[in-house]
């Protein structure tokens, strides 16, 4: 890998261990994965936050890289935490407590910018053609095949080393050979809502190995639904993009088909219970603005439940753009959480053992992460079950 | 007593001495593995109970949350790391694991011609591993 001389300098150790480490970390990957050069990002998303994920893993090399003196060179956001700010965090030990807010403080004190979002795209959204080097599998998806921009699917550590170098190796897909798609889906039953287009993803991913699918006959391709298409793909497989409009030149590829009984197989695989939930949650990934607008109208004139609570998750930023819907949903008796969501959390120690929800991403993680059955079912459906 | 000598291809240089721990399973750090002692804890593992601390790691590959990679600084940085890690295929947790933790490591080495206990000599800067049979 060709390095300039600034950076060959930052390799050995001239610009301080924190820098050295991170340089040492790009190039490393760089060189086992082709890559010719280091290139500027324009921003970096780093997963490895939430307490209840990951635990005392990340906090010895945290403090390493803050008392090296490490700061990011690029716009560099991180994902949700394990509660939110008013509600869930008086309900944990204060041990967790200290631990999280320990993670968050040496993530700020790299200059990173503490949005505890799964959906940074929605505070600044990247442009076609930028160069990014974001963690969080849903965000690289929708990032590359939705906004256009280019990212590799990064691991929580070389997404803060490509922070603190503000470069990346152009390698994978920052190179234009490597966004061709490979295998065709031929989509024969449309997706009706946003929880059989994720669980069309979960259903897709596992058959991909790192192939890029292009969905051929999607029809009704809202930005929401194609962030639930991504979030599954990226969930059960390693897929970084899929295409959802036919890319101008394409031989002759492989082709799978989805049928009515596949996307019914799909949807069912993801309930493993009939049971009902005594938690309803929205917001995986990260509601936006018209989603929560969603969830206040199918809440006009309807209460929670006693015996039910119903979250909705998403970013500080978009919570107080949508006051007016959070007042709503709150008149309703649910709860509009930020920094986290019913996966980073620790919802079984709350008591709760069936979650229902729209995302087919929550329901393909949450048995093994949060040991909770699961129903999948959609924004409508989980309203009007977590109601009266 | 029979030596071997093993080719790699070098990932992190170092010269290091010490007994193999040999499994044929891919490892996943978070989860996996106990961060305060070393001991492999992910169930139906074929080193479930085992402790890695001062040994010469060979497994294939990692798997599992790119955390995984902190997890081995934080052993390190309590002294239980692995004295070296030795991989069929390096993949990036583990990569970015031994780059941080400074640990030794070399893939693309047929792990089967190891076996636990063996005594094992990594010249990780040449890729090349010396194992003297037990």
């Amino acid at each position: 890998m060709y390095l300039t001389p600034g950076e060959e300098k930052i390799l050995n150790g001239e610009r301080g261990w924190a820098y050295e480490v991170s340089m040492k970390i790009l190039v490393r990957l760089g060189d086992l994965f082709n890559a010719t050069q280091l290139i500027p990002i324009k921003s970096a998303h780093i997963s490895g936050v939430s307490y209840k994920t990951i635990g005392d893993a990340p906090i010895d090399f945290l403090e390493a890289l803050v008392k090296a003196d490490g700061k990011t060179k690029v716009s560099s956001t991180v994902n949700p935490s394990g509660f939110d700010p008013d509600y869930l965090v008086k309900r944990f030990p204060k041990e967790y407590q200290r631990k999280q807010k320990r993670i968050i403080e040496l993530y700020k004190r790299m200059g990173v910018d503490a949005v505890l979002t799964c959906t940074p795209y929605y505070l600044q959204q990247p442009k076609p053609n930028w160069h990014l080097a974001w963690a969080e599998s849903s965000a690289v998806v929708y990032a590359n095949s939705v906004l256009k921009s280019w990212t590799n699917r990064e691991g929580a550590p070389s997404a803060l080393a490509a922070a603190l170098i503000g470069k990346t190796p152009n390698c994978g897909i920052h190179r234009a050979e490597n966004r061709q798609p490979s295998i065709v889906i031929k989509v024969e039953a449309n997706p009706r809502n946003e929880a059989e287009f994720g669980a069309l993803g979960i259903y897709v991913g596992k058959t991909l190995k790192d192939e890029i699918p292009v969905f051929e006959g999607l029809k009704n391709c809202t930005d929401a639904y194609l962030k639930q298409l991504g979030a599954g793909l990226a969930s059960s497989g390693m897929t970084s993009m899929f295409y959802y409009q036919k890319p101008s030149a394409r031989n002759r590829m492989e082709t799978i088909s989805i049928e009515r009984k596949d996307m019914k197989n799909a949807v069912e695989t993801l309930s493993i219970t009939q049971q009902n939930p005594d938690l309803v949650f929205i917001g995986c990934p990260h509601c936006s603005l018209k989603e929560i607008e969603t969830v206040a109208k199918a809440l006009k004139g309807k209460r929670v439940k006693s015996e039910t609570e119903l979250w909705v998750c998403t970013s500080r930023h978009v919570k107080n753009v949508a006051k007016r819907y959070v007042n709503i949903i709150e008149k309703a008796g649910g709860h509009v959480l930020c920094d986290t969501c019913a996966v980073v959390t620790w919802i079984k120690n709350l008591g709760f053992n069936t979650l229902m929800t729209n995302s087919a991403k929550t329901a393909y993680y949450a048995p093994t992460l949060n040991k909770v059955d699961v129903v999948l079912t959609p924004l409508k459906r989980c309203v009007n079950v977590a109601c009266d | 007593m029979r030596t071997i000598t093993l080719k790699g291809r070098p990932i992190v240089s170092g010269n290091v001495e010490g007994l193999a721990l040999v499994s044929m399973k891919p490892i996943s750090f978070l989860g996996g593995v106990d961060p305060n002692s070393g001991i492999i804890i992910e169930k139906s593992h074929d080193l479930q109970g085992k402790n890695i601390a001062k040994k010469i790691l060979c497994f294939p590959n990692g798997h599992g949350s790119t955390v995984g990679s902190y997890v081995l600084y934080s052993l390190v940085k309590k002294g239980n790391g692995p004295k070296a890690i030795i991989n069929q295929s390096a993949d990036p947790v583990i990569v970015v694991g031994a780059i941080i933790a400074d640990i030794p490591m070399v893939d693309q080495v047929d792990i089967k011609k190891i076996e636990t206990d063996d005594e094992v000599e990594v010249d990780s800067e040449k890729g090349i591993v010396k194992v003297r049979k037990k």
